[in-house]
């Protein structure tokens, strides 16, 4: 007896090994919901940025209050990957009820920007940019380097719930998505946050209290809902969540609000996206170089003398001790050079000391191209180095130097009488 | 099966003679106490119902699941094991008429009636618990399912304490036997982290099993392959935890 029970354990034992590794096997390749739809997005997204000449993002927001829209937005987006162009029109329904349409539209040279659409005050802002933008229409969001860690982050915090994915496949190869999770199935912490920016959001503090009661107590998410396709294709075409929130209001009376958002991947290849025509609109141009801010149109205006007031505080005063000036002596498009200097009122010589006095020849760098760098001696002989900037707009230059003596003030303003 | 009865007997009345079940009892119920004040401050500090009636239970159960049970599976299974080894108490055990397997059994048997009941009082209490400061409606269907959880997380954990019961028995110091299980299970977790494709295959994933059986579509083929590997892990560990027991010289 107790030998045959001997020979039994190493029988046991491979069974057990047999039984671990046969199915440790089928589970590996048994794709779950979870990751077929991970995968569609992954593809999908890839296809977007790398492979579609051009496609459709259709994209909509629906708040619902007893099973009316309270606000909703729906935004599509057409994509010219080949072109670089992308045209945008949204609608939105606040919950005053009332309507807004906007649209955007992109290119290499241009920027036009679509202002009160519908309502008969229509405006464009119409940039055009000197030199034709490198741009890529739809950035992948997994080829970002964080891309893997948030992955695995999202993949720890979804756990167990990943097999809530239901998959049914279809006869012409494509599947469909489904998921559930009612309010035990939702881990406590993602419910107790998303519930605490509900009754933030639905704090009467914004236009929806007109609609909707105030939550005060018991908000919580009472179900998540979800469902997607994946074409024949493997790509994730069509994506809805819904979330039900309950809550009640100070009157103990409990209220459902539903979140919907929808988002539809639509004519791949099919898109067409085009200039739109302005003429007899109401439009204003604008010329922007590229990347390196507004281009100045004609920077010998700011050639001339700048300054600011040196202040200290005295007896709980503040006292004018003198001014930094600056003095630009050339501009060009690359190109700054001027003096900077500094002087003290009588009584101060104390300070005038430390007078700090320089020539200064700026040059744009490659890397930050909004700034024209310098180099200058310090009263102390050593190499300091800093920026100008000049703003058009406010009729300012900004002069940093890279000093950390005492209090500087880097905005000057242009002497004018 | 007199002598196994008697023996596993025996076993649990050794286990309920010692502290460690009255310690996690009580630390169990420190966890409902705690977490209820956590949703009731909740409650009451950010408007926020935090957990329902019949969802407190599960609160807590994925709470303890994770942390206090699987520690004190530990304790347990070392105390059955280790604690006999290294006060010479294995020698008398084995002078009674009962073979080494049924003692192995009973031991094993007596391990596995401890994590049942320290289930059962969670959730008796937790239950109570969610009833009294949850008022919210509760359907009979979320209870069942409820329970249900609650008792099949004893499968997992089990298969857990038969992996500490196969340390004990690789192992001789009680107090090595503890840090290593810690260890492996807290390495065991962070491994599952960074392969995530190969998390469904490790115990401290299966400890959760029992959300799998509170879903609304019900996914029988997970369930039934989370059951097959934890059936795999037991009998390897079993077999192999009675091999070294039956071959160790007392």
């Amino acid at each position: 007896m107790r030998i045959s029970k001997k020979a039994a354990l190493p029988v046991v034992f491979t069974v057990g090994i047999l039984l671990f590794a046969s199915t440790a096997l089928a589970d590996i390749v048994s794709k779950s919901g979870y990751d077929t739809l991970k995968d569609g997005l992954k593809q999908s997204a890839a296809s977007c940025s790398e492979k579609f000449n051009n496609f459709t993002l259709d994209y909509s927001f629906v708040i619902k209050y007893n099973g009316e829209i309270i606000s909703s937005q729906n935004d599509v987006k057409k994509f010219d990957r080949l072109n670089g162009a992308t045209e945008d029109s949204s609608r939105s329904l606040s919950p005053d009820g009332k309507v807004s349409d906007s649209y955007y539209y992109t290119d290499k040279n241009t920027w036009i920007n679509g202002t009160d659409i519908g309502t008969g005050n229509e405006a464009y802002y119409y940039t055009e940019y000197t030199q034709e933008r490198q741009m890529d229409v739809f950035d992948n969001p997994f080829k970002q380097d964080e891309a893997e860690d948030v992955e695995k982050i999202v993949d720890a915090v979804v756990g167990s719930l990943k097999d809530h994915v239901v998959v049914q496949e279809n006869a012409d190869g494509s599947k469909a998505l489904s998921g559930s999770l009612s309010e035990v199935q939702i881990p406590a912490l993602v419910n107790a946050v998303a519930s605490l920016q509900v009754k933030q959001a639905f704090s009467g503090q914004n236009s929806y209290s007109a609609r909707i009661p105030v939550l005060t107590q018991d908000i919580y998410v009472k179900q998540i809902e979800g469902s997607a396709t994946v074409n024949s294709d493997g790509l994730l075409d069509y994506i809805l969540a819904t979330v039900i929130l309950s809550g009640k209001d100070a009157q103990e009376q409990a209220h459902e609000i539903t979140m919907e958002t929808l988002v539809k991947l639509t004519d791949i290849n099919e898109t067409v996206v085009q200039k739109p025509d302005l003429s007899g609109k109401k439009v204003k141009r604008t010329t922007e170089r590229n990347s390196a801010g507004p281009q100045i149109s004609n920077p010998e205006k700011f050639i001339g003398t700048f300054k600011n007031d040196i202040i200290i505080e005295q007896d709980g005063k503040f006292v004018k001790i003198g001014e930094r000036i600056l003095q630009i002596a050339h501009v060009e498009s690359a190109n700054i050079a001027g003096k900077y200097s500094e002087e003290y009122k009588e009584g101060f010589e104390t300070y005038a000391q430390n007078a700090l006095t320089f020539t200064f020849d700026a040059t744009t760098s490659n890397q930050a191209k909004s700034d024209a760098m310098f180099e200058f001696r310090d009263n102390d002989g050593l190499n300091r180095s800093g920026s100008i900037y000049l703003d058009e707009a406010n009729a300012k230059v900004y002069f940093n130097l890279n000093m950390s003596n005492g209090p500087y003030d880097s905005v000057f303003s242009p002497v004018l009488e | 099966m007199a002598a196994y009865k008697a023996a596993l007997i025996n076993e649990i009345e050794k286990l309920y003679k010692k502290k460690k079940a009255l310690v996690a009892l009580i630390i169990s119920l420190v966890v409902i106490v705690l977490g209820q004040l956590a949703v009731v401050g909740v409650r009451s500090g950010f408007g926020v119902r935090g957990a329902g009636s019949v969802e407190f239970p599960v609160l807590v159960l994925s709470v303890v699941v994770n942390t206090i049970l699987p520690l004190f599976t530990a304790l347990v299974a070392i105390d059955c094991f280790s604690g006999e080894f290294s006060h010479n108490l294995m020698r008398v055990t084995l002078t009674r008429p009962v073979s080494r397997l049924k003692v192995f059994m009973a031991k094993v048997t007596a391990i596995a009636v401890f994590i049942l009941a320290n289930l059962l009082i969670l959730m008796v209490f937790s239950m109570l618990a969610g009833f009294l400061f949850n008022a919210n409606s509760a359907t009979f269907a979320a209870v069942e399912r409820t329970m249900l959880a609650y008792v099949i997380s004893l499968f997992p954990l089990f298969t857990l304490a038969l992996g500490i019961v196969l340390l004990t028995n690789i192992f001789k110091s009680g107090t090595s036997v503890f840090f290593i299980a810690v260890i492996a299970f807290l390495a065991i977790k962070a491994f599952g982290i960074f392969f995530s494709q190969y998390t469904s295959l490790l115990i401290t994933t299966q400890l959760d099993w029992y959300n799998l059986w509170l879903a609304n579509s019900f996914p029988l083929a997970k369930i039934g392959r989370d059951f097959c590997l934890m059936l795999g892990y037991a009998l390897m560990f079993f077999t192999a935890g009675f091999y070294l027991f039956d071959k160790k010289e007392f």
